[in-house]
């Protein structure tokens, strides 16, 4: 028992002989003492109902008799207390009902954290693309803001970024109670931003974020283009940083080539640490395909997760996907698939290959470079659209494989000798320019 | 000190706020109706420390006064009385209170009135008109499926919210769901807050007496309505509500269109032959277009009903609670009703066809 609850119990039993005891065991039953700050008494209550009343007829009663036990006491709050899950009666509880229940407890969203509790470091598959990853978010949790602050992962969609970095925010919920932990994509952060700016709440917005003692963010690269929200995040990323407190990002391209980012916040993300969460190797992916069947309680002959592992590449969401409908339909068919079943599920459920059109390629070359698209299009020979117009040549042709003419007559009627040419220049150009390179490896999965 | 009131509104008064009271608590004058007299006004109050009434009535008094009246006597007394009554004197004489009709007359004892406890308002906060039918109609559409357990503060409660234009009521005891959305009347914003079900209930009662429009406002504990002199304020749960929506399922193995009627009426043949657990089983089969119902009890009997529909997707054979299925019928207007499942252990969801789509409704399956 802590000093807290033996002094309110004291208070109590004198409470008690004051009031009648209909009047005692209705407003007092559920009432505790939570805290005591410079001569101020915090006293939990059930409800404003019982606020009201306290207030009302027993504030000064309360106060007297907390006064006679602690000089100290000055004055006494109210505090509505939050109701808990109360354990459920063991005596009334009936037969277990024979209804299933809904997975529900999976799905609390607490609104202090926004942190979803299903993430978490047991759930994460680690290999050996992932490991280093893994490694640097665990180190993390053990002292979150001393080591490797701020932390940047970034790797394609479906990768685990988002599960990686939820599951850091619960780990440190479960071992430093006592910090405050905030996720939040970094879409909503602007859309909370703008709302803010509109209501003339900008401070109000400000001090929230000042709160936290980790700040994960997701998807930082929404913020490209968007000078008044890095602006701001700017400022709250020194803040973080100069009180030592943890800043967790994730971002599906390297800093460096998210376009229209400013430079200092560029120069802060690289100032951390930044990893890649690369493609997966074979093997983790069939250890995915595995550990993701065991879940749904499903078996799979070597040869059919094999498959899967080698049809699917790049994207762990989807293959959770394809695993789920396998699950699906075995349970349907009561019976495990065929190979020849699930090579059709695969070929109904993988992402078909894009099909872009001319005017696609041009506006993300122009977008990645800067340019408004008419430029391309125009007769201008200057050289900072020379060479985006190159590589959109390049490009269309190298990965598309589209007719030199008709590359021409697209791009604002140029001669198919003037394409020929570029993309010569280009394909000679990218053995030596390793800058160029890099940009085209960028463009390429943009696109 | 003597009141005259118009017996209409001190019976319709007495009688809503009568429901509010509370029943067996430890305080005696909770389970009374507090009768304030003020100049020109009386107010009508009750409290269950979970909900509160104030119901302002005009009266013409040469006096003030407070008293308390236990409410089942002074609501069973008036609700006797004949409506012709048109106006009824109040006047307290020592320790009673004295109710003077034409033909008759009561003399009810009182309750000292200075343990009744004031009902909390709701400070700091903004007050939004709000219709009063779009209130009615979502808590009506979802509160049955609240946990009746107390458990679990946030599941035995509705939680009401705002998705982009509309304003959605939710309730589940995590067994069943209901959720219903109602456009957001123009210019009306809602937070989002957990109400308790129970309250809800009053809630509704009251609103209903309240006229087409209501004034509602809110903070962190607690939400109120007003209209027409009439205030309800209730207590609301600090808590969240899970995110339901991910258990909602995306597309479905088997559907079935059936007519509402239809289903009601073999429900109501198979439950008389069900058994403790209200097990109904269904198999469907869209190839040989059959769709049985069955029930089995080993001390009553057994029945077995087919009930016509259009249907698609695999067969599937699967169990379910029959009361929960039958619940949502009061929510859905439409005259034919879906049924989409999605294997053994995933919910049902039933939604109605046609009008109005705004419900939807999830069942989970028995597991034997």
């Amino acid at each position: 028992m802590n000093d807290f609850s033996k002094m309110w119990q004291t208070a109590l039993i004198e409470i008690e002989t004051a009031v009648s005891q209909a009047n005692f065991s209705t407003w007092f039953k559920e009432t505790a003492i939570l805290r005591s700050e410079d001569g101020t008494v915090y006293l939990g209550v059930p409800n404003s109902f019982t606020q009201e009343w306290l207030q009302k007829k027993f504030h000064n009663a309360i106060l007297r008799i907390l006064r006679q036990m602690d000089e100290k006491v000055r004055s006494l709050e109210y505090v509505i207390v939050k109701e808990g899950s109360k354990a459920p009666n063991p005596k009334k509880q009936a037969a277990p009902a024979p209804t299933m229940s809904m997975p529900l407890q999976d799905f609390y969203i607490s609104k202090d954290d926004n942190l979803n509790p299903r993430y978490t470091f047991e759930t994460f598959i680690v290999g050996p693309f992932n490991e280093l990853a893994h490694a640097a978010a665990q180190t993390i949790t053990k002292t979150p803001g001393q080591v490797y602050n701020p932390l940047l992962l970034y790797g394609e969609t479906g990768r685990g970024k988002t599960h990686l970095i939820q599951a850091m925010g619960n780990r440190i919920k479960a071992l430093f109670p006592n910090k405050k932990v905030f996720y939040l994509t970094s879409e909503r952060f602007g859309n909370e931003l703008l709302t803010a700016l509109q209501e003339g709440k900008a401070r109000q917005f400000k001090e929230k974020y000042r709160e936290y003692d980790v700040l994960i963010l997701d998807d930082v690269q929404f913020f490209s283009g968007k000078e008044k929200f890095q602006e701001e995040f700017f400022h709250l990323f020194n803040l973080f940083k100069e009180s030592g407190r943890q800043l967790i990002f994730s971002s599906d391209k390297h800093p460096n080539v998210i376009p229209g980012l400013e430079d200092r916040l560029r120069g802060r993300f690289n100032a951390g640490m930044v990893l890649d969460i690369p493609e997966p190797d074979q093997e983790s992916r069939a250890y995915i395909v595995r550990a993701k069947c065991a879940t749904y309680n499903v078996t799979l002959s070597g040869e059919a997760v094999e498959h899967i592992a080698s049809t699917i590449k790049d994207n762990i969401r989807e293959i959770e996907g394809v695993v789920n409908i396998i699950a699906c339909q075995s349970q349907f068919k009561n019976r495990e698939l065929s190979l020849n079943e699930i090579r059709n599920i695969l070929k109904n459920n993988t992402k078909p290959k894009k099909l872009l059109s001319v005017k696609d390629v041009v506006k993300t070359v122009c977008e990645f470079y800067n340019l408004s698209e008419e430029t391309i299009y125009n007769k201008t020979r200057r050289k900072e659209v020379v060479r985006p117009r190159q590589v959109v040549m390049y490009i269309l042709r190298e990965d598309f494989n589209v007719s030199f003419p008709s590359i021409g007559e697209k791009l604002g009627g140029r001669d198919h000798t003037t394409v020929i040419h570029s993309y010569n220049k280009m394909k000679e150009e990218i053995k030596t320019d390793a800058l160029l390179s890099q940009e085209i490896t960028q463009l390429r999965s943009m696109l | 000190m003597k009141c005259e009131i118009s017996f209409e509104k001190l019976k319709q008064a007495v009688s809503l706020a009568e429901r509010t009271a509370g029943r067996r608590t430890t305080l005696p004058v909770l389970s009374c109706i507090l009768i304030d007299i003020r100049k020109n006004t009386a107010v009508f109050k009750a409290t269950n420390l979970d909900v509160g009434v104030e119901i302002e009535v005009p009266v013409k008094t040469d006096g003030e006064g407070i008293f308390a009246v236990p409410a089942h006597v002074i609501s069973s007394f008036l609700s006797q009385i004949d409506n012709k009554e048109q106006i009824v004197r109040l006047e307290p004489v020592s320790g009673n209170l004295n109710i003077t009709l034409s033909k008759s007359k009561g003399v009810l004892k009182t309750v000292p009135s200075e343990d009744f406890p004031a009902i909390p308002t709701v400070s700091d906060a903004k007050t939004v008109p709000f219709p009063t039918e779009v209130l009615i109609k979502g808590f009506k559409s979802v509160w049955y499926s609240a946990s009746v357990s107390n458990v679990k503060p946030e599941l035995s409660s509705v939680y009401v919210y705002k998705d982009s234009d509309s304003i959605v009521f939710a309730a589940t005891d995590s067994f069943r769901l209901a959720e219903k959305r109602i456009p957001l009347p123009k210019g009306a914003e809602i937070e989002e807050m957990l109400i308790p079900f129970k309250n809800s209930v009053e809630i509704t009662r009251m609103l209903e007496a309240l006229g087409p429009t209501v004034s509602m406002s809110s903070n962190k504990n607690l939400v109120s309505f007003e209209a027409n002199g009439i205030r309800v304020t209730s207590r609301i749960i600090n808590g969240v509500f899970p995110d339901y929506k991910q258990i909602i399922p995306k597309g479905f193995a088997t559907e079935a269109v059936v007519l509402k009627q239809d289903l009601i009426n073999t429900l109501k043949v198979s439950s008389v032959f069900s058994d403790t657990f209200n097990q109904v089983h269904f198999a469907l089969d869209p190839k040989k277009k059959e769709f049985n119902v069955e029930t089995k009890n080993s001390d009553v009997g057994e029945n077995k009903s087919d009930i016509d529909a259009a249907m698609n997707g695999e067969a599937i054979d699967i169990n379910f609670n029959c009361k929960y299925i039958s619940d949502s019928f009061q929510s859905i207007d439409a005259d034919s009703v879906s049924l989409q499942f999605n294997g053994k252990n995933k919910p049902l969801v039933i939604r109605p066809v046609s009008g109005d789509q705004s419900f939807l409704y999830l069942v989970m399956p028995m597991n034997r």
